[in-house]
């Protein structure tokens, strides 16, 4: 059985968070102060952790930031602000999505869930190369000359995008279709700051890309594979 | 070239138009004042010359009428011996003494029979140095008489003089009349140097007005250059300016008012902004306080909703308004926090570059199963290849999505068309239906906020009212332009035109408001 935390401050909105994921067949647990989801959080390490940004004893982005530090565990951020500067500093924080509240289709935040949950590698196996990079599919690991690189789930899941079709340009929007789940939108912030993201951990220079290629006007394709 | 820049510097310098009108009026003021002077100097000095003159002729020509007198009983001989001596011992030559004097015994009437000539000039001077009009005078008159003339020398060398004559008698030999001359030239040196002096003084005078008034003009226009710049200063955003205060003259008085306003301005703009933060605030507030009841409703409606088989007819109907209007109130909020945010002026363009072509088929696609509830249908005319634009893309969907809606509400089940057409500046976007349309006066109208075309008309199930006032926010934000043309039962037609780079301009219309299906050439008159 899936745990996903719930932390909102909100009592009715956690309540009913907690009715829809069961009734999908989600565990839950609810947390209503940001200063107590660390504690929790050890004492029963969730699945996935969908976090609100206006907290009580600490807010979203920080509490964000203190999970990111001890944790690769999906980070689903809720926030009721649209205002691209919150949604980008959730992002940065170390969130891999986020949903504004109210949300479009009650069902949509469960399919984001599943979506996150699911390992996308899970149909494939062996390893895969990208430049100088080594991806272990099933040990769900990334190497350069034998040296770990340590990705979040969803930087795994995105460099595994484009590491499997190495040819192929990615728009955003397929991009978020395929990493992210989205149906349609338009949103490309949450791609571009993951790819910054993703360059900064990867990339010998960030400035220079490699590994991670932008192609102007279209969107992102995989860098030239040294061996294949 | 040079001339218009000198008529712009006169035009535009405080300093060097008062400068410049002083100089002039002062040039006046000397140039009258100079020559009055100089008028009056030079009509005493001849004055007084005249007077001398006079009087010295009259002593000279009695004195020698005296000694003619006395010798009249002499021989002729004698008498030609006293003229010759009054003729050449009397003057002094002109030339050698600064007073010099001539003098000419002139005959009247023709000598007597037998007489001697007594007629004489002095030094060669020839008689026509008198002027005959002088001489007229003398002999009408018996008292003395005076003309200004030029003594003219036998050799050529003329000489400005005053000539002075009176009759006197010679026994035996008939009346005749005597003159004397006395040079100008002593006269004529003051009076040149009186009026050189003059002209030297004035010039001094108008140079010396000229500094001080622009040291007195740059005192009073500093200031007022200062609070210009100033002034220019508050325009761009600086309120932390202000002039400085010296002494308490006008000037000071000036300075302390403009910094009063400087001030009160400041403080207003500040409680405006003040003002606008708090707004800003309590929208951002709201929204928040809003948002989170709205998902807890929104999911709750939902899970009643999908279960509403279960239910009888009436519940499940009630559950699916429910979920209706929880929609509609929730895109009416978004609109609402929309247009708060451009009412604060706080929106601002996230631009990335990308395909309109794909964006507009994608919006078409979105909306195509609406268009088929509605029995109309999209088609989309684009150019062949990409059409590449550097601008906002949530801000261009929701614009292109907006017109789209509002096309599909109204097309009255004709079949709509979206056209594409890029210029090397600017990309355009046509969306055209041919169903209700619109009354030509309100075409501008339909961009405002809650406006409806029929008040008694329901509004179009789901829309808030905003959509197309957001778009045209949307649109200018962009700098660009959002049009309507429409014509009752002739459909409408709306034009995007947006600048293809982010801070560009719309210079050109790719596409014209006027439809080109429309019959333009249809006139009133021939509608029978």
């Amino acid at each position: 059985m899936t745990l996903v935390m719930v932390v909102d401050d909100d009592q009715d909105l956690a309540e009913m968070l907690g009715i829809v994921l069961t009734s999908a067949g989600i565990d839950v647990d609810l947390v209503s102060r940001g200063d107590e989801v660390l504690e929790v959080f050890r004492a029963n390490p969730p699945d996935l952790v969908l976090l609100d940004v206006m907290l009580p004893g600490l807010n979203g982005i920080e509490v964000c930031r203190l999970i990111r530090a001890e944790s690769m565990v999906p980070i689903v951020m809720l926030s009721a602000k649209g205002d691209t500067l919150d949604v980008v500093e959730g992002l940065e924080a170390g969130a891999d999505d986020y949903m504004i509240k109210p949300f479009k289709h009650p069902s949509e935040l469960v399919a984001r869930i599943r979506t996150r949950l699911r390992r996308s590698s899970a149909g494939l196996s062996g390893r895969l190369t990208l430049a100088d990079l080594a991806i272990d599919l099933v040990a769900h690991q990334v190497t350069r000359g034998g040296k770990v690189i340590a990705l979040t789930r969803l930087e795994f899941d995105l460099l595994v995008a484009l590491a499997k079709e190495p040819r192929r340009v990615f728009t955003r929007d397929a991009l978020l279709s395929e990493v992210w789940g989205y149906r349609h939108s338009t949103d490309t912030r949450l791609v571009n700051v993951h790819v910054q993201r993703l360059r900064a951990k990867v990339e010998h220079d960030p400035e220079n890309p490699e590994i991670v290629v932008t192609v102007r006007g279209v969107g992102y394709k995989a860098g030239v594979t040294g061996g294949a | 070239m040079t001339r218009s820049i000198r008529v712009a510097r006169f035009r535009n310098s405080l300093a060097f138009k008062v400068i410049f009108s002083t100089v002039l009026l002062c040039l006046g003021v000397v140039w009258l004042t100079g020559s009055a002077l100089y008028a009056q100097l030079s009509e005493g000095i001849r004055k007084v010359k005249v007077e001398s003159s006079v009087a010295e002729t009259r002593s000279a020509i009695f004195n020698a009428q005296y000694r003619i007198i006395l010798a009249s009983d002499s021989e002729a001989k004698a008498i030609k011996q006293i003229v010759d001596d009054i003729i050449v011992n009397s003057p002094s030559v002109i030339g050698t003494a600064i007073n010099g004097r001539e003098v000419a015994l002139l005959r009247t009437a023709p000598t007597l029979k037998g007489a001697i000539d007594y007629q004489r000039t002095s030094n060669q001077m020839l008689v026509t140095s008198i002027p005959k009009e002088l001489r007229t005078r003398v002999q009408k008159d018996i008292s003395t008489q005076w003309s200004e003339t030029l003594i003219q020398y036998s050799d050529g060398t003329q000489v400005p003089a005053l000539a002075v004559g009176e009759k006197i008698t010679i026994p035996k030999a008939g009346s005749y009349e005597m003159y004397l001359l006395f040079s100008l030239t002593s006269q004529n040196a003051t009076l040149d140097l009186l009026s050189r002096s003059l002209l030297f003084t004035g010039l001094a005078l108008l140079l010396l007005i000229t500094l001080i008034t622009s040291l007195v003009v740059r005192q009073i226009v500093r200031p007022v250059r200062e609070a210009a710049r100033i002034a220019e200063g508050f325009t761009a955003g600086d309120l932390s300016q202000r002039m400085q205060i010296k002494g308490k003259d006008e000037i000071a008085r000036l300075g302390t008012a403009f910094n009063e306003m400087a001030l009160s301005l400041q403080n207003q703009i500040t409680r405006l902004e003040n003002l606008s933060r708090v707004q800003q605030r309590f929208v951002s507030d709201v929204s928040h306080e809003l948002r989170t009841p709205l998902t807890t409703l929104r999911m709750a409606s939902e899970v009643i909703h999908s279960s509403r088989d279960q239910f009888d007819p009436n519940i499940a109907r009630s559950a699916e308004l429910l979920v209706a209007q929880i929609d509609r109130f929730e895109r009416l909020l978004e609109d609402l926090l929309e247009v708060s945010r451009f009412d604060a002026e706080v929106a601002i363009l996230e631009s990335v570059e990308f395909d309109m072509v794909a964006l507009a088929s994608r919006c078409i696609s979105d909306l195509s199963l609406l268009a088929k509830e509605r029995a109309t249908r999209i088609d989309l005319v684009h150019p062949e290849e990409t059409v590449l634009i550097h601008a906002d893309i949530r801000r261009v969907e929701r614009i292109l999505r907006n017109l789209l809606t509002n096309a599909i509400e109204y097309s009255d089940s004709k079949p709509i068309k979206v056209r594409i057409v890029a210029s090397e500046d600017e990309v355009a976007v046509g969306v055209r239906d041919h169903g209700v349309g619109l009354e030509e006066a309100s075409a501008y109208r339909v961009f405002d906020r809650f406006w409806r075309a029929d008040p008694s008309r329901a509004r179009v199930r789901g829309g808030t009212g905003l959509g197309l006032s957001i778009a045209l926010e949307d649109a200018r934000l962009h700098n660009g332009e959002l049009e309507a043309w429409g014509r009752p039962g002739q459909g409408a037609h709306f034009v995007l035109t947006l600048p293809r780079r982010a801070g560009g301009e719309v210079l050109s219309r790719p596409i014209r408001l006027q439809p080109k299906d429309y019959p333009s050439t249809i006139r009133p008159s021939t509608i029978l």
